[in-house]
């Protein structure tokens, strides 16, 4: 087990206090004086796992409209006012949920707190044709940018269909498809609204150089009075077996740089025991330079360029482990799979040295103080765990859930999980060049 | 109210008059304290509390200029191969005890000079330190591993040539710098230049710029209870070399006579824009007001691009116009690249940059207006607390200043000057900054179907390169 870096305080120094107001909204406080910022963060409990069949896109491109104004809030005026104020936002969407933040100075706190109550309240007011179609072009540009015009681009969206079968929840990911945003109505968006956009259906944390007393009595001034309701209905369930039962695979020929391995693997759910092991056991087999994948097949073997797992953590469905390999020089994708798979079945049945697992307990402490480094980082675990566990206390308890883990913990997961029968492939081979082409780029460098 | 499912548009909720602000509290950009040890090497530490993260920020004094003829890139795989084993430990080893502590350790080479990052939690700042010293001091530069390393590279020039961002860059620096200039290639090397890379190459370049007297160490975090200085004298106060020699670098220079490049991307769905030339860096007294401007323009979703651009018209996720300084130096020989950079649909690329210089053309008929400018400033100065709450983003900034030869209190001062900025100096700087018939324009994208809408624009003579 690994020595921790911060030994007495488990909880990273964080306190959070939790208050809920008649309507139904949680609020977690947490106070700390170090520097004159405030952090305001909001998550509802509505990501695309919520969406139905031909509205995949309508939980983000519903997140852009709620930055198109509300009742007392004209046009860009969210935006306007916050930057105005020397302060920044955003908003995102995921499977899971959809979250909204500000971290302002900290004498524009009570700005941040009305403008998240005036849009929570009053955005059908603003709501037009206009700025839906607006922001339905803008999303479809957000879509080519990140996603269709870059290598490899779509394969993140390919694993997923792959991974959750048709009709799961998380089958479709929050980009949505662009015949669904072509689809999606004024009314679906208003419907929307209507369903998930209630105070019974969020947490609000607000994090940083505050006076919780007064901030309570703020948030009950411009939250309180907006009604609640329960109309949601509950997202599909999205629980499945542990493991697939059989590789699935797809072959693509695309026009890619280099060829590619890109694996999915199902793993147990957010929040549970075995998927801290998980975690611990992705960083050693593939969480940096001194990983086992990066040390065969970057260093040892040089198949690879890079060579890597990642971890989604997902709570109303299976995480997805996820590992993404890109062939150095002449190498064969087959040569690489042969080699990642002696490396898990070795893992699988030895488990981790003792020193891989104190580097990587590390590791992800040092992961989980840079996410608590700013107020906007913990406002954010805060909500995550309030909306996904019910529980904002779990976020000051993270850390040292993740340094308990021991290896034989760690062993299992990775043999019951990291198997061939239980991942979806994609295996990118890149379109034939012409001789112009290579030409070409021979004699172009490269640099950002 | 709870069972009601016909929620109207009227909203049900009590309203109240937009709030004030409260007493703002003081905030400054930290001052770091400053040291020499005995063998010359610099030392800034800034002590925040809170940041259990420590942000440590090595700049060596070596810039791409220094590279030998041919072997552009020799400064990059010298800088990766710092961590890639040392007298102490194999490259595995090394990157073992680095994670062992919980640290990340980055290097690269830019037209300024190397830059090593570390980042790590307080309690294990002594042993990382030591690793950092060992990658300095006793760098190994094994055949086998500066091999490895060269290969590496090789291998991800093609994955940053089809990144339509990157693709961008190369071209603007190849059509922007005068032919021969080191600022013109890639930073990163060509597969030509990198190939020559061996470990002698490595090792001289190390041997001829990397010394205590060519080193700023920048450290920042939670200090509490610890000597920065001593810690970092224990780690790097033994280190020898021999004085420092002074550069004389080539001063900056940029064509930017009207003119477009199109890198052809058959199929692509969106164009890279990429409009560049270059202008004033921090050492000229317009520069606070360049970025007051230049934020007015383009710095976020709701300045003049992106007003037309994304939110009128939805041709894009975004266009930003910014300034990145590429050298600066007290003797003026430095420059800022001057940007506009995003992507649009395909289809309306002609109409995009038709708005994007309708919007320019604008801005220099009708200047800025005074709301445009006080919102820029309380943009600016107002989100310094935030902009600076990591001690990585302070490290940054601070070794940023020492490598562009500017006074520790550069930053802080420049809040000073912004507030003080007028909208006429703002307006003067931005439209001298971007104008119409000086931009070189790069345009990543499908030549067969923006060619002709791009050739009838006017913004210059068009050339098409393969993508």
């Amino acid at each position: 087990m690994g020595h921790t870096a911060t030994p007495p305080p488990t909880t990273g120094g964080l306190t959070a206090t939790e208050h809920r107001l008649s309507n139904g909204l949680r609020v977690v406080l947490s106070e700390d004086h170090q520097t004159p910022v405030a952090a305001v963060c909001l998550w509802y409990d509505v990501g695309s796992r919520h969406e139905v069949k031909g509205r995949t896109g309508l939980a983000h491109l519903f997140e852009h409209l709620m930055f198109q104004g509300s009742a007392q809030v004209p046009g860009n005026g969210h935006f306007e006012l916050v930057q105005g104020a020397g302060g920044s936002l955003n908003g995102t969407t995921s499977f899971e949920r959809t979250n909204y933040f500000e971290t302002m100075p900290a004498h524009q706190l009570e700005l941040a707190l009305w403008l998240e109550a005036d849009r929570m309240g009053s955005l059908l007011v603003s709501l037009d044709e206009e700025s839906l179609e607006n922001q339905r072009d803008v999303v479809k540009n957000e879509r080519r940018q990140r996603y269709d015009n870059v290598p490899y681009g779509t394969a993140f969206e390919k694993l997923t269909a792959m991974v959750f079968p048709d009709g799961h929840p998380y089958h479709h990911t929050p980009i949505g498809s662009m015949a669904d945003l072509d689809a999606a109505s004024l009314e679906d968006a208003r419907t929307f609204f209507r369903t998930y956009y209630a105070p019974n259906n969020a947490v609000l944390s607000v994090v940083g150089d505050i006076d919780p007393e007064q901030t309570l009595a703020w948030i009950e001034k411009y939250f309180g009075s907006i009604p609640s309701h329960d109309g949601k209905q509950a997202p599909r369930d999205g629980s499945l077996p542990d493991v697939i039962g059989e590789e699935l695979r797809q072959p693509l020929r695309e026009e890619v740089p280099s060829p590619a391995l890109t694996a999915a693997y199902r793993l147990p759910h957010d929040g549970t025991r075995e998927l801290d092991a998980a975690d611990v056991a992705l960083t050693i087999l593939g969480g940096g330079e001194s990983s086992r994948l990066y040390n065969r097949l970057v260093r040892r073997d040089r198949l690879a360029v890079t060579a890597g797992f990642g971890l989604l953590r997902l709570a109303g469905a299976p995480s997805l482990a996820w590992l993404d390999v890109k062939t150095s020089g002449d190498a064969q994708i087959a040569d690489i799979e042969l080699a990642v798979d002696e490396e898990l079945a070795a893992f699988a049945e030895h488990g981790p040295t003792a020193e891989e697992l104190e580097r990587a307990q590390a590791q992800l402490e040092r992961e989980w103080l840079d996410r608590l480094a700013t107020v906007a980082g913990r406002a954010d675990e805060l909500c995550r765990y309030a909306v996904l566990f019910g529980d904002p206390q779990l976020a000051l308890t993270a850390v040292s859930r993740v340094l308990d883990i021991g290896s034989e913990e760690v062993r299992a997961v990775a043999a019951a999980r990291l198997r061939p029968d239980n991942r979806a492939v994609l295996v990118y081979e890149p379109t034939e060049p012409s001789a112009d082409d290579a030409d070409a780029a021979a004699q172009e460098g490269a640099e950002q | 109210m709870s069972e009601t499912t016909d929620r109207g548009v009227a909203p049900a909720m009590d309203f109240h008059p937009q709030p004030q602000a409260g007493r703002p509290r003081p905030w400054a950009f930290p001052q770091p304290e400053r040291a020499t040890l005995s063998n010359g090497l610099t030392l800034l530490h800034c002590h925040r509390p809170g940041q259990q993260v420590i942000a440590v920020e090595v700049q060596l004094t070596a810039p791409l200029e220094a590279e030998p003829a041919g072997l552009d890139g020799v400064a990059t795989i010298m800088a990766r191969a710092l961590s890639e084993g040392t007298a102490k430990h194999d490259a595995e080893q090394f990157a073992a005890e680095l994670e062992r502590c919980g640290a990340t350790l980055d290097a690269g080479a830019d037209h300024a000079g190397v830059r090593v990052s570390l980042e790590v939690p307080v309690s294990r700042l002594p042993q990382a330190l030591e690793l950092l010293a060992d990658a300095l001091r006793t760098p190994a530069f094994t055949e086998a591993e500066v091999e490895r390393t060269v290969a590496n590279r090789l291998d991800e020039i093609p994955h940053e040539l089809a990144n339509p961002a990157r693709r961008a860059a190369i071209a603007l620096s190849d059509a922007l710098y005068p032919a021969g200039a080191r600022i013109s290639r890639p930073r990163q090397g060509t597969e030509e230049t990198v190939a020559r890379i061996d470990a002698g190459a490595v090792r001289a370049f190390y041997d001829a710029h990397v010394r205590p007297s060519t080193a700023t160490v920048v450290a920042v975090g939670d200090f509490t209870g610890l000597d920065p200085e001593a810690l970092i004298a224990e780690a790097l106060g033994g280190w020898q070399g021999t004085a420092a020699e002074s550069y004389a670098l080539t001063p900056i220079t940029a064509d930017d006579s009207g003119r477009v490049v199109i890198v052809d991307r058959p199929g692509a769905v969106q164009t890279q824009l990429l409009l560049g030339r270059i202008g004033a860096d921090r050492h000229d007294a317009v520069w606070g007001a360049q970025v007051l401007g230049i934020y007015c323009l383009g710095g976020t979703l709701t300045s003049r691009l992106d007003r037309v651009l994304r939110e009128e018209k939805g041709y894009t996720y975004g266009v930003r116009a910014y300034s990145h300084v590429l050298r600066s130096a007290q003797d003026g020989s430095g420059a800022a690249l001057l940007g506009i950079a995003g992507s649009v649909a395909t289809e309306v690329t002609g109409a995009a940059l038709t708005d994007l210089w309708q919007v320019l053309r604008t801005l220099a008929a009708e200047g800025l207006t005074e709301e445009e400018r006080d919102f820029a400033v309380q943009n600016l100065v107002g989100v310094a607390p935030l902009r600076f709450e990591t001690a990585a983003a302070v490290a940054g900034t601070l070794a940023d200043q020492v490598e562009q030869e500017l006074p520790d209190d550069f930053q802080g001062n420049l809040y000073a000057r912004l507030v003080e900025t007028g909208t006429v100096e703002a307006t003067a700087a931005v439209v001298n900054a971007f104008p119409v018939d000086r931009l070189v324009t790069v345009l990543v994208g499908d030549a067969e179907k923006i060619g002709e809408e791009v050739r009838a624009l006017g913004i210059g003579e068009v050339t098409v390169v393969t993508g």
